[in-house]
């Protein structure tokens, strides 16, 4: 039986637009994976040609909003990408997580204001929560027996309870200087985060020498 | 190509519900094209057909269905209150027909079948929640030469479709089973775990590893577990036979060599990659599971595996093993490998003739329809002229006219005005050049 015809080793890799992105850009050039040269500008795809007969040629990068990045991960648009735990579980998409990245350190917490009577939140009957992650909130007080009303918001979601819109947020905290400012304090902490490298299911299989000599090469560095 | 003026519907507001389309033109003819090719292809491997109720009773259709397809299936009331619930998936009800009509027919029993199927899930690309499945069930036979046909003939069927690139990822249930009774693991701790595999997040199995006692035997197994998978045939056998800590995982492997040396026989090896961390099918399955992935999408295009215990759930127990294609999955990943997608207009007839009610020329239409070709009488025009700029409109290439035992012929390239006169013998070189452009 002839030989099939070998998959090309091309890779898409998604990055989150922001701090991640450059993070990721360092540690790839740690771990000596070709990335695209200079100022990434405007431009969406960007290739970056590695030397020939290395197994991780033919990359090319995508920088993403941060919570598109499973995604594009999950449809195979990108073949692997970086994003933070917190995105990747408020996303529910079905994507393989085999390392996690030294960076993007925080916690979702859940916070009150600071003169909320410590009580155990199963004694509320609906607290209004405004959020940027609906999907956890809603999971963390179902598991609680707890029926909050979500209210999900873009931003400046520690707002929230100085306007009145909402009794309690749920939000990333990486020191919690924008909770003391606004009167806030942490009362549960639901997941910590940090980033991850997230890789499509088919992919992971379909690409694998070059897929796994990325990670490979990453954790020698990390 | 006709330019179409966009117009707004002069309609009620009369939308579908998500996750269902309407398919027409090239859409709908290449599924029923692919669907008959593939059963075509299952009949020809000595599988029979079969077409199951679109609905049945709920609770039948949840007996060993997983969580998540449970939780998947549309439910409605039958007129006297019991619950019904559309099939999530055809492998079930041909399960249930066998296992309670057919079960002392001689074994082992081949069936194949093509139809839609329903889930309640996200909308995606093919991910709709009406989708066609066109597949086979091969009930009775418990060796690994069954299972080795229905890996074949799934490369068979993908092949035929022209797919390229396609990966066949098995693994073998019976492997990851035999750890966790070995591991005697409480509720959370088997969670902890199933999510590490399913994930392949190294740093959450080293995470269950941290807080789970375990014995020196079983903490290696679970260490190297996430590495056994590869194209590599042997090597990822024999590294996970290093692992074994039961029988159960031990025969597991046993199956898994033998059904690899038939599928050497069949000479599909190449297409094949282990994976024992595939565990994202837990259900009714029991020995293999396997999908068929392709590099354009990120979803795999047929799924199966090995059902020993389902039949038994509804009457008399059979081993049993299967594959279902997915059909709307395996056009958009042969789209996706040409670059094209199909061209958003009918499927034109090859020509339309006028007939003039004559009953000779009806006679010659039916022959040339016998013959293979795709014939539209007009309807309405008296006129050549005006019938050809009807045809022309609708993008179609040429017009046969009736004269009195002769045809007019109008094409895009003749001159339309004085269209040429074709004698009955001119007419049917005519035809015979359409037929063998067909082919």
């Amino acid at each position: 039986m002839a030989t099939r015809n070998k998959i090309q080793p091309s890779l898409m890799i998604a990055l989150p637009k922001g701090r991640m992105a450059s993070q990721t850009l360092d540690l790839l050039i740690a771990a000596g994976i070709p990335t695209p040269n200079g100022d990434v500008g405007r431009k969406l795809v960007i290739e970056a040609a590695g030397e020939n007969g290395s197994e991780t040629k033919n990359l090319r990068y995508i920088l993403a909003k941060p919570s598109d990045v499973p995604t594009y991960v999950e449809y195979g648009a990108a073949d692997v990408g970086v994003c933070g735990l917190d995105t990747l579980r408020e996303s529910g998409r079905n994507v393989y997580e085999p390392l996690l990245l030294p960076f993007g350190r925080c916690h979702l917490s859940l916070c009150a204001p600071a003169e909320r009577p410590n009580t155990p939140l199963r004694y509320e009957s609906m607290p209004r929560v405004a959020t940027k992650y609906p999907a956890l909130t809603a999971d963390f007080f179902r598991r609680r027996g707890v029926n909050a009303e979500i209210i999900a918001l873009h931003g400046s979601v520690e707002l929230g309870p100085l306007v009145g819109l909402a009794d309690l947020i749920v939000d990333l905290v990486e020191t919690g200087g924008t909770l003391r400012a606004n009167g806030l304090v942490e009362i549960r902490t639901i997941m910590e985060s940090q980033a991850v490298l997230i890789v499509n299911r088919a992919a992971y299989r379909l690409k694998a020498a070059v897929i796994d000599s990325l990670i490979a090469r990453l954790r020698r560095v990390i | 190509m006709m330019m179409i003026e966009e117009r707004t519907p002069n309609a009620r507001y009369a939308p579908i519900p998500r996750g269902v389309a309407d398919y027409f033109w090239h859409e709908a003819y290449r599924r029923r094209e692919l669907e008959a090719s593939l059963l075509d292809l299952f009949r020809r491997w000595g599988y029979g057909d079969v077409i199951p109720p679109t609905f049945e009773y709920a609770d039948v259709l949840n007996a060993r269905a997983s969580e998540k397809l449970r939780s998947e299936m549309y439910r409605f009331l039958d007129r006297d209150g019991s619950t019904l619930a559309l099939r999530p998936d055809m492998t079930i009800p041909v399960a249930r027909l066998v296992s309670t009509r057919l079960h002392d027919w001689p074994m082992p029993q081949r069936f194949c079948y093509a139809g839609s199927v329903f889930r309640y899930t996200q909308p995606q690309a093919g991910r709709e929640r009406e989708f066609r499945q066109a597949g086979v069930e091969l009930i009775g036979a418990a060796g690994p030469e069954a299972d080795a046909e229905v890996l074949a003939l799934t490369c068979a069927g993908l092949e035929q479709t022209g797919l390229e690139n396609f990966r066949l990822v098995i693994g073998q249930m019976g492997y990851f089973h035999g750890l966790l009774d070995d591991l005697q693991l409480t509720p959370d701790q088997q969670q902890a775990l199933l999510d590490a595999v399913d994930r392949n997040s190294e740093a959450e199995l080293a995470e269950f590893l941290r807080a789970t006692p375990l014995r020196t035997q079983q903490r290696r197994t679970v260490e190297e577990l996430l590495s056994l998978r590869g194209a590599e045939i042997d090597a990822v056998i024999a590294q996970a036979d290093r692992l074994c800590l039961n029988y159960a995982m031990h025969s597991a492997l046993e199956n898994l060599r033998a059904i690899c040396a038939s599928l050497d026989a069949y000479g599909v090896c190449d297409y094949v990659h282990l994976d024992l961390t595939e565990i994202y099918n837990l259900g009714y399955y029991t020995g293999i599971t396997f999908e068929a992935l392709t590099p354009e999408l990120g979803f795999s295009v047929a799924g199966g595996g090995r059902y020993d215990n389902l039949l038994g759930a509804f009457g008399e127990s059979h081993p049993a093993v299967g594959v279902a294609l997915g059909v709307d999955r395996i056009l958009l990943a042969l789209d996706e490998q040409r670059g094209t997608s199909p061209p958003r207009r009918p499927r034109l007839p090859d020509l339309a003739v006028m007939t003039r009610r004559s009953a000779q020329c009806m006679a010659l239409v039916q022959t040339w329809r016998q013959a293979g070709l795709r014939v539209e009488v007009t309807l309405g025009a008296e006129d050549g002229q005006e019938a050809w700029q009807a045809i022309r409109a609708r993008g179609m290439q040429a017009l046969l006219v009736w004269d009195d035992g002769r045809f007019r012929l109008y094409t895009e390239s003749s001159d339309n005005n004085s269209p040429a006169l074709l004698s009955m013998e001119e007419t049917q070189t005519y035809m015979g050049g359409l037929l063998s452009n067909k082919e």
